[in-house]
């Protein structure tokens, strides 16, 4: 029996080689192609390891009196602006309402949350033409605060059933005893809920800020200007006036995922957690 | 919001009139009506709005003004169409698709990870990574591993003897697709690996030594003692998938653009081609709104999953 045993646990390894192969290769691949210059990326058969590597696409990228360099370090400026404002007014409006959502039982209580939840399910594409038309009403079209505003509410139902989630597990007993001290029911929430769902928070925003990062529809359709572009959308411009410098493209590439790996690497226990949280209860 | 009435806990009288227990509760609704004042005008809006527009023609210009009420012509001209079945059929194949393998290697991969060895850690991490970055990244790295002169995967099959010469992926309507289905489940496998890995800690340890010891081999313990617990989790994991599946724009989008001759394209990435390619927004809206019905479908089995992974759980 115990041969057997030995069998799955090595079709498990040799699965988890493949699996590895099949993650890393890619990503290997991008390194491998930022450090050469175009010349040596463009030939067939490709060199594998490079044999003059170079670090010329990244110089280029992140110097400021290179005119490229200028114009990638504001849009990578600009993506971080976004993320962390939509972060900050996200996690402000999710907080109370998470809070609402988990101890409070007023009448509606059940059906706002499903429709909470179901925001989910649409996509972004189909909401493009209305809020194209409110964020021109609002006179908010080739402003920052547009795709605040946007990412704000599609990061919010996620927000709210993660935060749910850590409130559910807060003791009410803790609140009860606050309230008997003479506590009112806010102070009691500040005082006393707040500070535990600090982890609950940390998971909330990272995903808010890595959405809002990596977004790319709407920042496509409502900015126009170039100083104003995120970098999902900046990278796309930058790269059509000299459609072939795959080199160079692979290095922004790498520079654009470096923010949201380094944060995930971080905050994984919470990442982990928040993404799991609700659809398996332990 | 001190002046809130009631214990902590909120009080259900049952007995109480609908108005009077929305008074005694008014205090509460000022904790979720910062985020209900944003989902309205950003939600219940826009659903409106495309209901409204799905029954008109609208001109080219996108001045709305001048648009013409035509009643359900828009939906006709859908259905009638010949790129919708194509096209329908390629959402399809894409969803189930990249739904079921991502599923399948992330179960794959929770399993042979579910046990500690040195590494795991950093392994989980390494694996999670292509579900971290963005889609637009993801799209550019695997465009470049595609390309048809200088990509790698071309290259490689050529080097290994499966092909006479690189392969145009992208360009062939032949390949298009798969092509782009194995960049997203790329993506996502490691999404369904995390849910899964969270799932199999709920199988207790005791059950499958007990299993074990009644001589249960491997595939038996899965299949009896593990597999029943991963019911609920694998049901929402797969739900999840397939919307973000079927809402998926960036990879096709940005790929070959639903190319060559439609092979690739799907619901959304047509959608958006109808709305700011043609600029026909009436017809674009009535394509949402379909949509709609069909998210609306998957949505319900999505709730019906969730909340009897609250209640029924296995033993």
């Amino acid at each position: 029996m115990s041969g057997r045993v030995d069998g799955w646990r090595w079709a498990g390894r040799v699965f988890l080689v493949l699996i590895l192969l099949f993650t890393a290769v890619p990503m290997v691949w991008m390194l491998l192609t930022s450090i050469k210059s175009q010349f040596a990326a463009m030939q067939y058969p490709p060199q594998w390891w490079p044999k003059e590597p170079t670090l010329e696409n990244y110089t280029k990228l992140l110097d400021p009196t290179n005119p490229v360099g200028n114009d990638f370090l504001r849009y990578m400026w600009n993506s971080f602006y976004v993320s962390l404002a939509t972060t900050v007014l996200g996690v402000a409006v999710a907080v109370p309402a998470a809070y609402a959502f988990s101890r409070f039982r007023f009448p509606g209580r059940t059906f706002l949350f499903f429709a909470v939840l179901l925001r989910n399910m649409f996509p972004a594409v189909v909401f493009l033409m209305p809020l194209f038309i409110l964020m021109r009403w609002l006179g908010l079209v080739g402003t920052h605060g547009s795709l605040i505003l946007t990412y704000l509410t599609f990061g919010l139902p996620l927000s709210i059933w993660l935060l749910k989630g850590f409130y559910d597990n807060i003791p009410i007993q803790l609140e009860q005893a606050a309230r008997i001290d003479g506590a009112t029911r806010f102070q009691a929430f500040l005082l006393i809920v707040m500070p535990l769902s600090v982890p609950g928070i940390l998971a909330t925003s990272i995903f808010s800020f890595i959405g809002a990062w990596n977004e790319y529809v709407y920042a496509a359709t409502f900015l126009n200007r170039q100083d104003q572009l995120t970098l999902p959308v900046g990278i796309q411009r930058f790269f059509a006036e000299f459609a072939t410098d795959w080199p160079g493209l692979m290095a922004a590439t790498f520079l654009m995922s470096v923010p949201v790996v380094v944060l995930f690497l971080i905050l994984q226990r919470y990442f982990v957690r928040a993404l799991t949280e609700g659809a398996v209860k332990s | 919001m001190a002046v809130s009435s009631g214990p902590v806990t909120g009080s259900l009288r049952r007995d109480d009139g609908l108005l009077r227990r929305i008074v005694t509760h008014r205090a509460d609704y000022a904790y979720v009506l910062p985020a209900l004042v944003v989902m309205m005008v950003v939600i219940a809006y826009p659903i409106w709005f495309t209901v409204d527009m799905s029954f008109y023609k609208t001109p080219a210009s996108l001045q709305l003004r001048d648009r013409t009420f035509v009643g359900w012509k828009n939906y006709h001209t859908i259905l009638t169409a010949p790129a919708f079945w194509s096209v329908t059929l390629n959402t399809l194949i894409w969803t189930v698709a990249s739904t079921f393998f991502a599923f399948l290697l992330g179960l794959g991969a929770a399993l042979s990870l579910h046990r500690e060895f040195a590494g795991r850690a950093v392994l989980r991490a390494i694996l999670l990574i292509p579900y971290v970055i963005s889609a637009v990244a993801a799209s550019y790295l695997w465009k470049w591993l595609y390309h048809s002169d200088f990509g790698v995967i071309g290259a490689l099959s050529v080097q290994w003897g499966f092909t006479d010469k690189p392969i145009n992926f992208l360009d062939n309507i032949h390949t298009a697709l798969p092509s782009l289905i194995v960049v997203n489940i790329w993506r996502e496998f490691s999404f369904a690996m995390i849910m899964l890995m969270a799932g199999l800690q709920t199988v207790p340890e005791q059950l499958l030594r007990a299993a074990q010891v009644d001589g249960a081999n491997a595939w038996q313990r899965f299949w009896h003692v593990t597999a029943p617990h991963l019911k609920g989790v694998s049901m929402v994991t797969v739900l999840l998938l397939m919307v973000a599946n079927f809402n998926s724009f960036i990879v096709p989008w940005l790929m070959t653009g639903g190319g060559p001759a439609g092979a690739s394209d799907i619901w959304i990435t047509h959608i958006y081609q109808i709305a700011f390619g043609r600029q026909n927004w009436g017809l674009a809206s009535a394509y949402s709104v379909i949509l709609f019905i069909v998210m609306m479908c998957l949505g319900y089995f999505y709730v019906q999953a969730l909340t009897r992974g609250d209640k029924g759980r296995p033993e």
